[in-house]
């Protein structure tokens, strides 16, 4: 008993990175249609450290012998399966025990673009890439997307057998097709990333792991030279961003705070320098895409020092390409409050009250929180307390409903 | 001072399906626990069987039969052991109880070591 390590060795979420980079080994192994396989082994391998770990101690090298069991537990399949199905022992080779970066960073893209093929749904992707690449549980996923773990499990199920039909290869696609499905490998980084980033506010820690997840897959597509294309640098650019505000964005009784009120002191530095960083790779791309936009609108509020200086009109004519480029209602709202801050509050509350007949405006909180945040600024208390009034009849997060329920009794006080 | 066999039964089967992260946090559980046997000098010995009901032998009738067992009607097996010391059953029971395996459904049996 006298060689064990503790369980000091198991740093913050060993098992789940590990999971993401065995699952990356394993499915090169036994290709993408065996993905279900794939999780029965990474699910022994795990079961026999629970077994082994706490009577031994655990290894000087953790991740190591993750590798090492798992590859057993594989081949232990393999050989248990021959008979249905020949397979090359030497392929064993190609699944090194020892840490390979290159090799890593291969497979887990080649991974991501199984994940994330376009003939799966948008969901699909987002689910399937965080069950698999990034070593997520079904839990975990169903509390983000705000629904039941059954129907997660029955999504990826499905995604699955989908992969299977496809037949697909295990590899990092090339040409013309890799143009065609880089983009939904993109689109999958940015909703794991906006996922994060609006649900739950801050009450959830799962969440804010997506984040951070989201921006280690980005940082991975730009590594490897066939994905690092212009695009894939302005998503990086975009995600550094707006991540650099993670820790200003909650206030100390965890309410949420607006780009005015934070502490900008709190914003992480490194993180910006590398978003800039990432802008300048992003300046590659033959045409401008929607991260370029809003890595660059983001990149004016990170480069202000204080609200204040906030370079409004610059912002205006971002949010100005960016609503011809993806008109959606969020998109709009931003746009307006930019106008706001560059011609003033009157400008704006007459581009949004031109969106106001759109019933999916009409749905959102925040476009009535805008007109009566807009409506205030020009004095006009009364129909600002409608405004606010009717933001606190739609859905809207704890912070968030109880931020505008201030703002709607300020109203009160002033008129 | 006497040694205690805690025995770890356990349901047949796998489990519920838990997430790295969820297999880790019981990982560590199980060896925060066995560490702290450990330094208070308890821990004589512990070891994990492998998952499957494993052979009852019998005597019958002249030769010796082997099946399945030996909990095959109940579904349920020794999935592993810890043997501690303690002063007495009371003392062993107060350690058992502390076991993270009573968290995660399974059951623990105390026995005493013979001692002469």
């Amino acid at each position: 008993m006298s060689e064990h390590g503790g369980t000091d060795l198991l740093v913050e979420g060993l098992f789940r990175r590990e999971a993401g980079r065995l699952a990356a080994r394993l499915t090169r192994l036994f290709g993408p249609a065996r993905l279900p396989l794939v999780e029965d082994v990474l699910q022994e391998t795990f079961a026999a450290a629970l077994a082994r770990w706490p009577i031994d101690g655990a290894p000087e090298r953790p991740a190591a012998w993750l590798a090492a069991v798992a590859r057993n537990k594989a081949l232990d399949r393999l050989r248990r399966e021959v008979r249905e199905q020949p397979f090359d022992e030497a392929l064993f080779d190609a699944m090194p025990i020892t840490e390979e970066p290159k090799a890593d960073l291969d497979d887990t893209l080649a991974l991501m673009f199984v994940a994330c093929h376009p003939a799966l749904g948008e969901d699909a992707q987002a689910m399937l890439t965080l069950k698999t690449v990034c070593g997520f549980g079904v839990n975990d996923i169903a509390r983000a997307y705000l629904t039941s773990s059954d129907a997660v499990a029955q999504r990826l199920v499905r995604a699955k057998a989908d992969i299977r039909k496809l037949g697909l290869t295990f590899e990092i696609p090339e040409g013309g097709e890799l143009a065609q499905r880089l983009p939904a490998l993109l689109q999958a980084v940015y909703l794991l990333f906006t996922g994060g980033y609006t649900a739950g506010e801050g009450e959830d820690l799962i969440v804010a792991e997506f984040c951070v997840e989201a921006l280690r897959l980005a940082e991975l597509i730009t590594r490897h030279p066939a994905t690092a294309t212009g695009e894939a640098h302005a998503l990086a650019a975009l995600l550094s961003f707006q991540h650099a505000r993670a820790s200003a964005r909650i206030g100390n009784s965890g309410e949420l705070l607006r780009l005015a009120e934070q502490d900008r002191s709190l914003w992480d530095r490194e993180l910006i320098a590398r978003g800039f960083a990432h802008l300048q790779g992003a300046m590659t791309a033959r045409e401008l895409s929607v991260y370029h936009v809003e890595a660059g609108a983001a990149a004016v509020h990170a480069s202000a020092k204080d609200f204040d200086s906030t370079d409004w009109q610059q912002l205006a004519q971002y949010y100005a390409m960016l609503e011809e480029l993806k008109p959606t209602a969020v998109v709009r709202l931003n746009a307006a409050v930019a106008t706001a801050y560059a011609e003033g509050p009157q400008i704006a509350l007459l581009k949004l009250d031109r969106l106001s007949g759109d019933r999916r405006m009409d749905d959102y909180a925040l476009f009535h929180a805008t007109r009566g945040d807009l409506l205030f600024k020009l004095g006009r208390h009364e129909a600002a307390h409608a405004a606010f009034g009717k933001a606190l009849e739609r859905p809207l997060s704890d912070p968030e409903r109880a931020f505008i329920a201030t703002r709607a009794k300020s109203c009160r006080r002033v008129s | 001072m006497p040694d205690f066999m805690l025995f770890l039964h356990q349901d047949l089967g796998t489990g519920p399906i838990r997430s790295p992260e969820e297999m880790m946090a019981v990982t560590k559980e199980y060896m925060a626990w066995a560490d702290r046997m450990r330094a208070e000098g308890r821990l004589k010995g512990g070891e994990r069987l492998a998952n499957d009901p494993g052979k009852v032998l019998r005597p019958k009738g002249g030769r010796i039969a082997v099946t399945d067992g030996p909990y095959a009607e109940t579904k349920e097996l020794i999935g592993g052991y810890f043997a501690i010391s303690a002063t007495d059953y009371d003392e062993a029971c107060r350690i058992a109880e502390s076991c993270p395996h009573l968290k995660y459904g399974g059951r623990i049996e105390v026995r005493q070591f013979h001692t002469m």
